[in-house]
């Protein structure tokens, strides 16, 4: 490690916040112009300022609230790849490596299967939840009854789980699907993809977002104190026992709220925090704020690679951020498990 | 604060006692050192001192607080905490460290994080990340996290077990310092350095405990060499008896 010659790093600077957000500007123009015709700057500036024309309604009716849906799932997985690694203390914790994800994955998938007499608006995300929770205590609980805490043990417990899980998810499929139901609309929904939401979708997605990234916020101390060790923690005010429970909660419903509205994406709430750490340290105040911007960035700039890759076809959001954030991971992962 | 009170403190693991009917009282100053061979039962008592959960029977006051039933807020101002080992898992600096024990006591005045650094002899240090600091400097920069809300008690686990010689002094000397106006217990390995720095010892063995007095009353009872199984000769040095293990080379 070079850490020596690295300058001091704490805290979410101004000038960094501008950065990052012209960042997300940036990749919000690009993802408004890509497609499988790519706008110009001048169309771009022509639809924003309401020119009313066929092509600016394509960009601002259709493309510009999938790329907001983009944004806002990007920064719900950034949130929540840094509650994990805040939570496992681990910087290989990813929702979609510890099974969290799946867990969600089948709560969604009972939900757009079975019929629940209950509208999927409300039923979809509360068996998201569900499912991310029991998750993620089943992966804690493997991990301290058998006394795991190394970051491999814990990966693969989290991988059993997530294997489990997608089996399970395969089965629901094939047992719940008949004609009435196209399970083409199920399975791209998993491999992960933004559906593009109307306007009420759009508005509760932001809202969400918000209210994800204010609960993610009011864990940001108790995630700084577990980081130096629950004893340490608990010497220092920190309820552990009952910190760990609610942080497991947030971070379901985060996991939840970013499965529902963008599927299975991997990688990114492992890159995101992985990144944001490089640029904010590891305090999780401003820690939670990178890694939201960063996420939304990623998330934007993958989906307009998905649209605009391979025209008329849509390649699936997962693949892109699985295919370029997979040997991310393995880089990490060897880094991390070299003596 | 007006001292602290053991009262019949017993912990049992798979059905062997590790902590065995143990009472003591303290006053509410002087540097305490607890010794005694490996599984005696220290660092066991050392967590329930601090309000570490650990099954237990038996009580533990400070003053009038019952040290186990403290909310975690008011434990984490009243008692500091040095566990034997301490390893972040992410790469803070000193100063982080150093803020989030400053944390726990919301009345502390401003500029006491940086008075804590200094004092700590970490000033220009403050900034570094902790995989470059030296086991001097962790040491340091964990006391300073420790003492700066300066709490009534403070217990500490084997401070000077990576520590080097001139390290492990200079840090009895810090505790010895706490000493004078607020309670140190100290788990110590080092016989020597306990017997110099300690104003009272307690010495366990097999989960009991078999000794509390002055230093120099247990070094005089020759209980160390029974517990530890060693000889031990005494030297006085400025008034103080210091015991030192015979290392049997003649």
């Amino acid at each position: 490690m070079n850490a020596a010659i690295t300058p001091p790093r704490d805290g979410f600077t101004i000038r960094l916040a501008m950065l990052l957000g012209l960042g997300l500007a940036l990749a919000v123009c690009v993802g408004l112009a890509a497609g499988h015709d790519w706008a110009s700057p001048a169309r771009l500036l022509a639809a924003l300022t309401g020119d009313g024309s066929l092509d600016s309604r394509l960009i601002t009716d259709w493309r510009l609230p999938r790329v907001l849906a983009a944004a806002f799932v990007g920064a719900l997985l950034g949130i929540g790849g840094c509650l994990f690694q805040g939570l496992f203390r681990n910087p290989l914790a990813e929702p979609y490596l510890l099974g969290s994800a799946g867990g969600a994955a089948v709560g969604a998938t009972v939900a757009l299967l079975v019929p629940l007499g209950m509208p999927q608006a409300v039923t979809l995300p509360v068996l998201a939840f569900c499912g991310a929770w029991s998750a993620t205590v089943m992966v804690l609980l493997i991990g301290r009854v058998s006394g795991v805490v190394d970051a491999a043990g814990l990966l693969l417990a989290g991988v059993a789980v997530a294997a489990i899980l997608g089996a399970l998810r395969s089965f629901l499929m094939l047992a719940l699907s008949d004609e009435s139901i196209s399970l083409q609309v199920v399975l791209s929904w998993m491999l992960g993809g933004i559906q593009t939401p109307g306007t009420a979708g759009l508005a509760a997605l932001a809202v969400l977002t918000g209210a994800c990234l204010l609960l993610a916020l009011t864990t940001a101390r108790g995630l700084d104190l577990l980081g130096l060790g629950e004893d340490m923690a608990r010497s220092f005010g920190l309820d552990v026992k009952g910190f760990i429970a609610v942080t497991i909660l947030v971070g379901s419903a985060v996991v939840a709220v970013a499965v529902a509205f963008g599927g299975l994406v991997a990688f990114i709430g492992l890159a995101a925090p992985h990144l944001g750490r490089s640029l904010v340290g590891p305090r999780h105040r401003p820690l939670i704020l990178a890694s939201a911007l960063i996420g939304a960035i990623a998330v934007v700039l993958a989906d307009a690679l998905a649209r605009a890759a391979l025209p008329p076809a849509e390649i699936p959001l997962g693949l892109i951020t699985a295919l370029a954030g997979g040997p991310f991971f393995l880089v990490l992962l060897a880094r991390r498990l070299r003596p | 604060m007006t001292g602290l009170v053991v009262h019949k403190l017993t912990v049992m693991r798979a059905g062997r006692p590790i902590l065995d009917d143990v009472s003591f009282t303290c006053p509410g100053q002087g540097l305490v050192g607890l010794l005694g061979p490996n599984g005696a039962g220290k660092s066991t008592l050392a967590r329930l001192l601090a309000g570490q959960p650990e099954a237990h029977a038996g009580a533990i006051r400070i003053g009038e607080e019952d040290v186990t039933a403290l909310a975690a807020a008011r434990r984490a101002a009243m008692i500091g905490y040095m566990p034997q080992a301490f390893t972040p898992h992410w790469d803070i600096s000193p100063r982080m460290l150093v803020e989030m024990g400053a944390a726990r006591r919301p009345d502390l005045p401003p500029g006491i994080v940086r008075s804590a650094l200094s004092e700590a002899g970490l000033d220009g240090h403050g900034d570094r990340l902790w995989s470059t600091l030296s086991g001097g400097e962790k040491a340091r920069a964990l006391f300073a996290a420790v003492t700066v809300a300066d709490p009534a008690v403070l217990v500490v686990d084997e401070p000077g077990a990576s520590l080097d010689i001139g390290h492990r002094i200079r840090l009895m000397g810090r505790l010895a310092a706490r000493g004078r106006t607020r309670l140190v217990v100290a788990v110590l390995h080092d016989i020597e350095l306990a017997t110099a720095w300690c104003d009272r010892l307690l010495v366990m063995d097999e989960g009991r405990l078999v000794a509390v007095d002055t230093a120099g009353a247990v070094v005089r009872s020759g209980v160390l060499a029974t517990v530890f199984g060693v000889a031990f000769e005494t030297m006085v040095s400025g008034g103080v008896t210091i015991a030192r293990p015979v290392c049997g080379r003649d």
